[in-house]
């Protein structure tokens, strides 16, 4: 995959998760990012910091947005979701406009 | 509210999955302190919804809650308001129609600082002394106590709320002396006065709130009111109206005027006062009026609701004047005829409603009102319509009448139930394709019901009083979009065809009188995300499936019952069975069904 099919989400941790654009393309928060002209220093390098959102949940973000695409194309699986951890995906989610 | 996402939906599905997962969570304080308020509201109502809600769980919600509907909750009782009671930035709350809330539970109520909406009504056992607890709490904007134990003496009270903008205090006896001691509430926009003991005199006070804009005084003994200038929306039904805004003074700019059921001698008279080019909403239903020239003055008109006057076909004359606007016209049980409704052709370019239901109107009104392009919804209800018009002359086939509908690209919505339609007029329905809503009856068969399968954004299909089949059933083919599916009075269907059928589509809310099936949140759910679970073989694959039809009984235990009796073969058995006593022994089906 080439880098520019790439985008970089990096976690409050520091922690990056590299993971396909189009994926991360199903936050309506991030795609504002990626796609709105010039104003945002991530449209460059292709990544982008939440200093608010942890590893955990991000990773868990992460998964969800391969999930959503898998799901849109049809193919029906179960998102597992643990308990513990809907508050903060949850809030996470609200951010992203996912 | 706002809609949810997929992913919130799923994470709020998570967290309120049974009372393990809710101990999961409710220790992580930091996340619940950060939790938008919009958030902890949803996550507030499922977890009520699912009962599990309890009051020291409340408590985790404290410093982020702003607003909370719990009405008609039953479990809502005191313990609820001394949690709610301490929440600091509570600004909203609901309590409309929970039996327990009594006026001794809303006493924890007093004091809050931040709380400007407030509804208690229907809690009937909210009296005056409950109303001393509210007066503490001056930032009070919003007040409902309609349909509770209020007396004039409590309503006397509320003057020190100064604060108050909307008031609702329907259904309570409110003397004119109480309305006299209200006149301090300067801040007023509406006032909801329904039911009340109100006459004349009182009313005469009405003119001291000079931000009034909606007013509520049906059922009252008012037949005259002074001028309110600030007033846009008035309701006065069921009143004997003599006159609206009699003084001097420039005419009152009312937008939306209701007069249903209202006794009016002279309409003109008591509209002198009303700046009538403005009204955009006019409902007349059921009052006295005998005659309709006022209406060719309202040329703003957007609503109009005439049903069960006398209005007949050379009155439709005068709604063509004021056509230009009309987007909503309610004819039902009027006397108004297909000739009547062929004057409006042309006239009402922007009419989206019209009901006609219980005219004298017939399949020609069909072929007018397939020549108002912007229709949305047509309700023809207990006319003479048969589906067919008979060419003059002999030897020539009848005209189906349904196929100009076809004109109506917008057609969203046919009301069709108690007509002669029958099966062989009904097939130009068929392509009607925007089509959501459909209702039907009289004796039609299977036939008819194949005919449905292809109106792929059908939501809503009813049935009623028609000559069904189980076998009918069975073939039917549900479009893919349909929710509801109303089969009442089919009198031939048994419990075990409707139950075949609700088995197949475990996503349509069926209704019979035998049976009705709601689809259970969990299955819907399921078919948004179907669960693992589903996929594995063995008893649990057992397990999987009757969660997944676990409908909302009326006899929960007779179905589980009826299910480890048969299996699917007995049942495909019982099926036929039943036909042989359709095709043979109809007699006989009344009393089995029984």
């Amino acid at each position: 995959m080439k880098k520019e099919d790439t985008v970089k989400l990096i976690s409050a941790e520091g922690f990056e998760f590299i993971i396909d654009k189009k994926a991360a393309m199903v936050s309506q928060t991030i795609r504002n990012m990626l796609t709105s002209p010039g104003s945002f220093s991530e449209t460059e390098h292709g990544r982008v910091s939440f200093p608010e959102i942890s590893t955990t949940i991000l990773e868990k973000i992460c998964q969800y947005f391969h999930w959503s695409l898998q799901y849109a194309s049809g193919k029906e699986t179960e998102f597992h979701i643990e308990p513990e951890l809907t508050l903060e995906l949850m809030m996470a989610a609200n951010y992203l406009h996912t | 509210m706002e809609t949810e996402s997929l992913l919130i939906k799923l994470c709020l599905q998570a967290a309120t999955d049974n009372l393990h997962a809710v101990e999961k969570w409710r220790r992580q304080r930091r996340s619940l302190e950060r939790l938008p308020s919009h958030l902890a509201e949803s996550l507030i109502l499922r977890l009520v919804r699912r009962r599990l809600m309890f009051p020291s769980l409340l408590e985790v919600f404290k410093n982020t809650l702003e607003k909370i509907d719990l009405s008609g909750q039953t479990s809502v009782d005191l313990e609820w308001m001394a949690y709610l009671g301490a929440f600091p930035h509570l600004q909203s709350l609901n309590l409309a129609g929970c039996p327990k809330i009594s006026s001794s539970a809303i006493w924890p109520l007093a004091g809050m600082k931040n709380l400007k909406m407030l509804n208690l009504s229907r809690c009937p056992k909210i009296t005056d002394s409950g109303i001393k607890h509210l007066l503490s709490i001056p930032t009070l904007e919003e007040l409902s106590i309609s349909q509770t134990g209020v007396t004039s003496e409590g309503v006397l009270l509320l003057r020190s709320l100064k604060n108050l903008t909307m008031l609702d205090l329907g259904g309570l006896s409110v003397t004119d002396l109480a309305l006299c001691s209200l006149q301090v509430l300067t801040k007023l926009q509406y006032l909801d006065l329904w039911g009340s003991e109100i006459s004349n005199k009182g009313a005469s006070v009405l003119g001291m709130f000079p931000n009034l804009i909606f007013l509520n005084l049906a059922w009252t003994k008012v037949s005259k009111l002074p001028v309110l200038s600030s007033v846009e929306c008035l309701n006065m039904s069921n009143c004997t109206t003599h006159s609206i805004f009699e003084g001097h003074g420039d005419k009152v700019w009312l937008r939306k005027l209701i007069l249903t059921g209202a006794t009016i001698e002279d309409i003109s008279e008591a509209l002198t006062y009303v700046d009538t080019s403005s009204l955009s909403l006019l409902d007349v239903s059921n009052s006295s009026l005998q005659e309709f020239c006022f209406l060719s003055c309202l040329v703003a008109l957007e609503y109009l609701d005439l049903s069960s006057c006398p209005f007949i076909d050379e009155f439709v004359q005068i709604i063509t004047y004021i056509g230009a606007k009309l987007k909503f016209l309610n004819l039902s049980n009027t006397r108004v005829t297909s000739a009547g409704v062929s004057v409006l052709v042309g006239r009402v370019p922007k009419l989206e409603t019209i009901l006609l239901s219980n005219t004298p109107t017939d399949d020609f009104a069909i072929s007018h009102l397939s020549a108002m392009p912007s229709l949305k919804v047509i309700n023809l209800t207990g006319t003479n319509v048969k589906g067919q018009i008979q060419q003059l002359g002999f030897g020539q086939d009848a005209v189906q009448s349904l196929a100009e509908l076809q004109n109506l690209s917008c057609l969203e919505m046919l009301y069709l139930e108690n007509t002669q339609l029958r099966d062989a007029s009904l097939s130009p329905i068929s392509k009607l394709h925007e089509l959501n809503h459909l209702h039907l009856g009289g004796p039609l068969t299977d036939i008819s019901l194949c005919l449905f399968s292809s109106i792929q954004n059908l939501i809503h299909l009813s049935l009623h009083d028609a000559v069904l089949t189980g076998p009918g059933l069975n073939s039917f083919k549900p479009p893919s979009n349909l929710k509801v599916l109303d089969l009442s009075g089919c009198w031939l269907l048994t419990k075990d065809d409707l139950l075949l059928f609700c088995r197949r589509y475990p996503l349509i809310e069926l209704k019979h009188e035998l049976y009705h099936f709601v689809p259970s949140e969990q299955s819907i759910s399921k078919h948004l995300s179907p669960s693992g679970v589903a996929t594995k073989t063995g008893p649990s694959k057992k397990k999987e499936r009757t969660l997944l039809v676990s409908p909302t009984m009326l006899k929960k235990d007779e179905f589980i019952d009826q299910r480890l009796k048969y299996s699917r073969e007995e049942l495909l058995a019982l099926q036929h069975s039943s036909v042989s006593l359709v095709a043979f022994d109809n007699g006989n089906l009344i009393p089995e069904l029984q």
